[in-house]
């Protein structure tokens, strides 16, 4: 089905707009956010992008022309198809159209029809004056999900996020209903020590350790979005994260003993802010979140390779010795790419959390305010996120262990050390 | 920790007693605070415990008491003055303003004026415009000022305490309808420090930020919507100045909805620069736009209906936040 692309409106009251560049013609592929022409009134111009993907088949105005805002710029469709077949198979469309993407999980497609998702506007055509809250365009731009197609539920009808929540494939990021993948590794008494692994990890990797850990309480460890059993919960920026992670959590209902490597330290660390999780004690390994930098090529790297050869490059960055870093772990980590979704959901959560080699989030000033029993472990010869970063930030009241000859992975490189200070510290606060 | 129930005043009293028996620099000065005890009796009992010279009343002329204390912080005492009315304090606005607030940046942090501004605004009981005003606003937008408004007598001893300690002049902005509220307040030594916010209710629905004689009305409001299924975290940033920005952002990003309650006139207020902050850090998150709920932009009525009328009620609140969750304001009061 063709869609139009409009005449932006450039400026309140304006009613027209001169057309200055065109950078399609007609049958041109374009996909979404090619920039396909640039438009102007007399106080500014604007850079008009394509929001889907076809072939131009109709082009009403050339360069130079004065156009009428709101009215179609473009239309981008089927190769061979006319506008006039556009229009009339717009008119055949039925009322109520599927929003959910043919991917969508057998639940979701029956929730989608069971909505009234009556198509306000029959063509697709970006309502300009199409009213979401901006939350709720955030989660359906995450979905997939074509805002113009949701029958709002807010003021004047007003899409928000209870309403894409409800079409959303695994629950909306960071609201009710997406739970996490969290396991128990190890059964036991009392207070339970929750894992949080870091970027590009998944729970398993605490395996090793907490079989080592001689502690009787109860051992869980969890998935973040984007990663093992929760690679298609869709938070995708720290506080989704830390949103996430503690609906999850209070799921247990009391208290916890926290353990973080890397990323996870850092949600671990703003876990504590959350006025509904008891925190009992924090363990920080290589905590991320303290200084700004990360070893942005890392990322990129790790996330791009796709032999083995490639991704034991990038995963020896990650230890001092080299040879503490054992191929079943890189082995490991390829087969779990063997699903196609994992690598584009830590990808965005890369994106949403690290910029280049900066990280976009802090949690300097919550482990400041955290007055439990905190441990931090970090290794002198970290590459990933710099010891020197983090010792800058620590605040008085926080034990630092500095490792020798112990890179990003403390919990694999010094292992017995690592589950004894953990012990130490669940135990320090009673 | 134990804890006793005090009132406001009590609790207070108790912070100047305390300080003022720690430290032979402070004072304290004010119409008819020593001999009388003080309008709201807040000094009860401290002029025979401190004698004249600490204890001190004053004729009624608040720009030379003002003067005095901002004089006497610049010379190196502890002075507290108290205001009777928060609309008197606009006779030593001079001094607050063009002195006190200025003095640590002209002199390059030499020096300092640990100057306590104690007094009292907000409505009640029909005392009308010029005895009624909530004036945090101004003080809030002047550099070099701490703003103060505590709203339960645990808050108010802890920050009076923390006021005295410190070395920047301090609007410690009570509230008429607080004095004789009562609340429990640990024992010994309770120091509450400036810019930590507290977080009067738990909630996950919608967080409503309050202050003052706000807060009690805040949570009666979130009591009843509780009964309607509603969950509402009710922040009280206890200091305007310096504000807990980060309490108040983590709480809206998880809530996603943000409701602003004050006292004071809507226009030019410190709700509207909170929102104004809410907005900047959360807006990508946030699903309802930010709601305030302030005075009308009127002088205060004398009139007891007026009055009420005109200052936000648990109604008001109730509404606003119901709003937020794009629910019909009043469909539950109806039925």
């Amino acid at each position: 089905m063709a869609e139009a692309i409009l005449v932006p409106q450039v400026g309140q009251d304006l009613t027209e707009a001169k057309v200055v560049e065109l950078h399609v013609k007609l049958g041109d592929q374009v996909k979404k956010g090619d920039l396909v022409a640039v438009v102007e009134s007399e106080k500014a111009s604007f850079e008009v992008e394509a929001f889907c993907e076809g072939t131009v088949i109709s082009l009403p105005w050339q360069v130079g022309d004065t156009a009428t805002v709101l009215e179609p710029l473009m239309h981008v469709g089927a190769p061979g198809e006319t506008v006039a077949e556009a229009a009339r198979s717009a008119a055949a469309e039925p009322a109520v159209v599927p929003a959910v993407a043919p991917a969508a999980q057998p639940e979701a497609a029956q929730v989608a029809q069971a909505e009234p998702l009556v198509a306000k506007v029959a063509t697709g055509v970006v309502n300009a004056a199409l009213r979401a809250s901006p939350i709720a365009r955030r989660v359906a731009a995450g979905q997939g999900l074509d805002l113009a197609r949701i029958a709002g539920s807010g003021p004047k009808g007003a899409v928000v996020l209870k309403d894409v929540a409800a079409l959303a494939v695994g629950g909306a990021p960071t609201t009710g209903g997406g739970a996490l993948e969290l396991r128990t590794l190890q059964a036991g008494q009392g207070t339970p020590v929750v894992f949080i692994h870091g970027f590009g990890a998944d729970l398993s990797s605490w395996r090793p350790l907490v079989a080592r850990i001689g502690l009787g309480s109860p051992m869980m460890a969890l998935d973040l979005p984007g990663h093992g059993g929760s690679r298609g919960h869709g938070a995708a920026d720290f506080a989704g994260l830390v949103g996430a992670v503690g609906q999850t959590l209070r799921g247990l209902q009391g208290s916890v003993h926290l353990v973080g490597h890397s990323l996870g330290a850092a949600v671990a660390v703003a876990l504590t802010q959350r006025g509904d999780l008891d925190v009992r004690s924090l363990t920080l390994i290589a905590p991320a979140g303290l200084g700004a930098s990360v070893d942005g090529a890392f990322v990129e790297g790790f996330l791009g390779a796709k032999s083995e050869a490639a991704l034991a490059a990038w995963m020896r960055r990650l230890v001092s010795d080299p040879a503490t870093l054992a191929p079943v772990l890189v082995r490991a980590t390829l087969a779990a790419r063997e699903d196609a979704d994992l690598v584009p959901a830590q990808s965005r959560v890369a994106r949403g959390v690290f910029e280049g080699s900066t990280q976009l989030f802090s949690a300097a000033a919550a482990l400041r305010s955290y007055q439990g029993p905190c441990t931090v472990i970090a290794g002198r010869d970290d590459a990933i996120v710099p010891l020197r970063e983090i010792e800058a930030a620590l605040p008085g009241h926080v034990a630092l262990h500095r490792l020798d000859r112990v890179g990003h992975l403390p919990q694999v490189e010094a292992a017995d050390l690592v589950q004894t200070l953990i012990a130490r510290t669940v135990r320090s606060a009673g | 920790m134990a804890e006793r129930e005090l009132m406001y005043r009590e609790a207070l009293r108790e912070a100047i007693d305390e300080e003022m028996g720690l430290n032979p620099s402070v004072f304290i000065i004010g119409e008819g605070i020593a001999e009388r005890g003080g309008s709201y009796k807040v000094t009860e009992g401290l002029l025979a415990k401190y004698g004249p010279k600490r204890v001190r009343d004053t004729p009624i002329a608040e720009a030379g008491m003002i003067g005095v204390g901002v004089g006497a912080a610049i010379a190196g005492a502890r002075p507290i003055v108290e205001i009777l009315y928060v609309d008197f304090a606009m006779l030593g606005m001079d001094m607050i303003v063009n002195q006190a607030a200025k003095f640590r940046l002209m002199t390059g942090g030499d020096g300092r004026v640990p100057f306590i501004m104690r007094t009292q605004g907000g409505t009640g009981g029909g005392v009308a415009a010029q005895h009624s005003q909530s004036l945090e606003a101004l003080f809030y937008h002047i550099p070099g000022l701490r703003v103060v408004m505590p709203s339960t007598p645990a808050d108010a001893k802890g920050l009076l305490k923390y006021a005295l300690r410190q070395d920047d002049p301090v609007m410690f902005l009570e509230h008429k309808h607080l004095y004789m509220t009562k609340g429990m307040v640990p024992d010994g030594e309770h120091i509450v420090e400036f810019g930590k916010g507290d977080i009067k209710r738990v909630g996950t629905d919608v967080t409503v930020i309050a202050w003052s004689n706000m807060i009690p009305r805040t949570l009666e409001a979130a009591e009843e919507l509780a009964r309607q299924g509603i969950s509402v975290e009710v922040i009280d940033p206890r200091t305007l100045v310096p504000l807990d920005r980060e309490m108040i952002v983590n709480s809206v990003l998880k809530t996603r909805r943000c409701v602003i309650v004050q006292e004071a006139n809507r226009r030019g207020g410190v709700a509207s620069d909170i929102a104004s902050i809410v907005q900047e850090e959360c807006f990508y998150e946030m699903d309802a736009p930010v709601e305030i709920v302030a005075g009308m932009d009127i002088p205060v009525p004398f009139n007891l209906t007026l009055e009420k009328a005109s200052v936000p009620q648990k109604d008001d609140v109730v509404a606003a936040v119901r709003r937020s969750l794009h629910l019909d304001p009043f469909a539950e009061a109806a039925e």
